[in-house]
């Protein structure tokens, strides 16, 4: 059982990840490396600041602007310097490589000693719920398992509610047609380049809240959590994708989120089952190969099925 | 009003694959007029529009819109002033937003784009009566994504949208050249109606003389990059289909004898 709600607290943190990662992929097409060194960045950001005791609000707000000056440089690498939008992800994350060592001036840094979001749910949590484990229908868990899951639930939602309503104003939807038509937004008096821009910054800063609060529950920042997860990300929407079906707004937000829930439940349940932890990389790159290539493969199957059974 | 003056646009320029796409070209166009651009492939059309909208810099020469000189201005900024239908039906709308979205979108055309609701209750109804007047039944659809719409509905509705605001030029390239023939007549109508109610600036580009003969009340012919002949006032409204297509022959027939001439000193000279 702690298992399970570990595995659900991650998954639900790791979809902002996931939603910014939809943000760069799916609204502006652009698989945007630069996440791998965001989310590190908005981890160590927040880890640094509190340890230095600094209010965690003000520690985790600073580590989501890290990710968009992140998220900005890219952008203008693209837009005001025409680097392939690839390259200009590779190019930020290895930068920020050395820039999150220098951030936490070492390669791990635990928060043991610092104030953080997951200390003030904890206090919370025992201030309700009582100091013992709870009774959560049946299952005795901790009180901190139980009130970090609920706290990461909180704070995902309003994010997607945020998200949502973003996306329906005015300055949204030109960012959302930014990505879906340029030709036809700029004819309607839209700045692309710099909409791009603005959507990147607001992808990384996602993703690196996520890290922001990943290093607050697990309790530590480290210069290598960032690898891998731009596919992380991707896997996560993809499956949200398969879940609803739909491209439409509301469902493709439900969709990451719940995506990337599932997805890290599954991989629990893959370690659990005796999957060796260094494989999992290797899973991972393998099912979101599987995700794209699957979908361009079906028709052709099909089509060769036809031609086949087809009479010379 | 319009001003187009002696603007000229080379690409790729000095290498093989040089194009002189306009030489000199200069128009002017007084408030309300309904300008018709014919010409054969390659001639320059489009790129003239795309010079006008400020899609890239000319070469050489000056354009002015509403007495100010719009030459520098990058193409985001002329949308103030500049509405524009494509050719490509896809072109001009995005196919995963809603019906009202886009037109959201276009209701706010060169303005600044705020944090308020895209999609007020207020605009939402002014939008039900416009695509109304359409007269597609569109109005009952307007939550759908405007990417399952046929090609002549995504026009009418580009239209539409090109003209939400008041432009003070619009822009029209073939945008009836890739829809049915019954699609095509649709959205023709819908833009004499259109230009006629808003007296707009209007310049199209078409292939069809009986549009340039129907339509508009002046035209230019232009040949591989600068304008051929032109018509306007009473010539324009006396001139017939067969006139027009007399004037293509005698292009033709002197591009012929332009490269015969070419082929003559090739051979005296080379
Ligand atoms: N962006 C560009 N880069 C290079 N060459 C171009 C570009 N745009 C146009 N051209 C060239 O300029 C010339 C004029 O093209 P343009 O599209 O203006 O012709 P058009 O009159 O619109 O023809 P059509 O009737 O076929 O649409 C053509 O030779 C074309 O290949
Ligand atoms: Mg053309």
């Amino acid at each position: 059982m702690t298992l399970l709600l570990g595995a659900f607290t991650i998954g639900l943190i790791l979809s902002l990840l996931a939603l910014g990662i939809y943000i760069s992929y799916r609204v502006f097409d652009i698989a945007d490396i630069t996440a791998d060194g965001s989310i590190t960045l908005g981890a160590s950001i927040s880890a640094v600041l509190i340890v230095g005791d600094y209010n965690p609000l003000l520690a985790t707000f600073a580590g989501f602007l890290g990710g968009m000056a992140a998220g900005t440089v890219t952008g203008i690498l693209q837009a005001k310097f025409k680097i392939n939008p690839l390259l200009s992800g590779i190019l930020v994350m290895t930068g920020l490589y050395s820039v999150n060592l220098h951030v936490m001036g070492k390669s791990n840094v635990p928060l043991l000693s610092g104030t953080s979001l997951a200390t003030w749910a904890e206090r919370l949590g025992h201030t309700i719920f009582g100091d013992l484990d709870y009774n959560l229908l049946g299952w005795m868990v901790s009180v901190r398992d139980l009130v970090m899951l609920l706290g990461a639930f909180a704070l995902i939602v309003t994010a997607c509610l945020v998200l949502y309503a973003f996306f329906r104003t005015n300055l949204g939807t030109a960012m959302r047609a930014a990505g879906d038509n340029p030709q036809m937004i700029r004819a309607l008096g839209v700045n692309v380049e710099l909409y791009r821009i603005m959507g990147l910054a607001l992808a990384n800063g996602l993703v690196a809240l996520s890290g922001s609060l990943l290093a607050q529950y697990q309790g530590f920042a480290d210069a290598q959590m960032g690898i891998g997860m731009v596919v992380w990300g991707l896997a996560s929407v993809i499956i949200g994708e398969s879940l609803t079906g739909s491209r439409s707004l509301g469902l493709a937000i439900y969709g990451a989120v719940a995506g990337s829930v599932l997805f890290r439940l599954l991989v629990a349940i893959a370690l659990r089952w005796g999957l060796n932890p260094n494989d999992l990389k290797l899973v991972t790159a393998l099912f979101v190969f599987a995700a794209l290539v699957l979908p361009q493969m079906m028709p052709r199957w099909k089509q060769s099925a036809t031609l086949a059974k087809a009479p010379r | 009003m319009l001003s187009v003056r002696n603007v000229t646009k080379t690409f790729h320029a000095g290498t093989v694959n040089e194009v002189r796409a306009l030489r000199g070209v200069s128009l002017d166009l007084p408030d309300g007029a309904f300008l018709i651009i014919l010409g054969g492939n390659g001639s320059g059309k489009s790129t003239l529009l795309n010079a006008v909208a400020g899609c890239f810099r000319p070469d050489e020469g000056e354009i002015l819109l509403d007495g100010q000189d719009v030459t520098r201005w990058p193409e985001h900024k002329r949308a103030k002033l500049v509405g524009r239908v494509f050719q490509n039906p896809f072109s001009g709308t995005a196919p995963t937003m809603s019906i009202a979205e886009n037109l959201a979108l276009a209701a706010r055309r060169g303005q600044r784009r705020t944090l308020g609701w895209a999609l007020s209750h207020k605009l939402m109804s002014e939008i039900r009566d416009r695509v109304r007047e359409l007269g597609m039944g569109l109005e009952d659809r307007l939550g759908n994504a405007i990417g399952s719409l046929s090609g002549g509905q995504r026009q009418a509705l580009t239209l539409l949208m090109a003209t939400w605001l008041r432009p003070s030029l619009l822009l029209l390239d073939e945008h009836t050249a890739a829809l049915d023939p019954k699609s095509a007549d649709q959205v023709l109508r819908v833009t004499e109606a259109i230009v006629k109610r808003h007296q707009l600036t209007t310049l199209m580009v078409t292939h069809s003389m009986s549009q340039a003969v129907n339509l508009g009340d002046r035209i230019v012919m232009m040949h591989r990059g600068s304008v051929a002949y032109r018509f306007a006032g009473a010539d324009k409204q006396r001139l017939g289909v067969e006139d027009l297509l007399g004037r293509f022959e005698e292009l033709r027939r002197r591009e012929m004898l332009d490269e015969t001439a070419a082929s003559l000193l090739e051979e005296t000279y080379v």
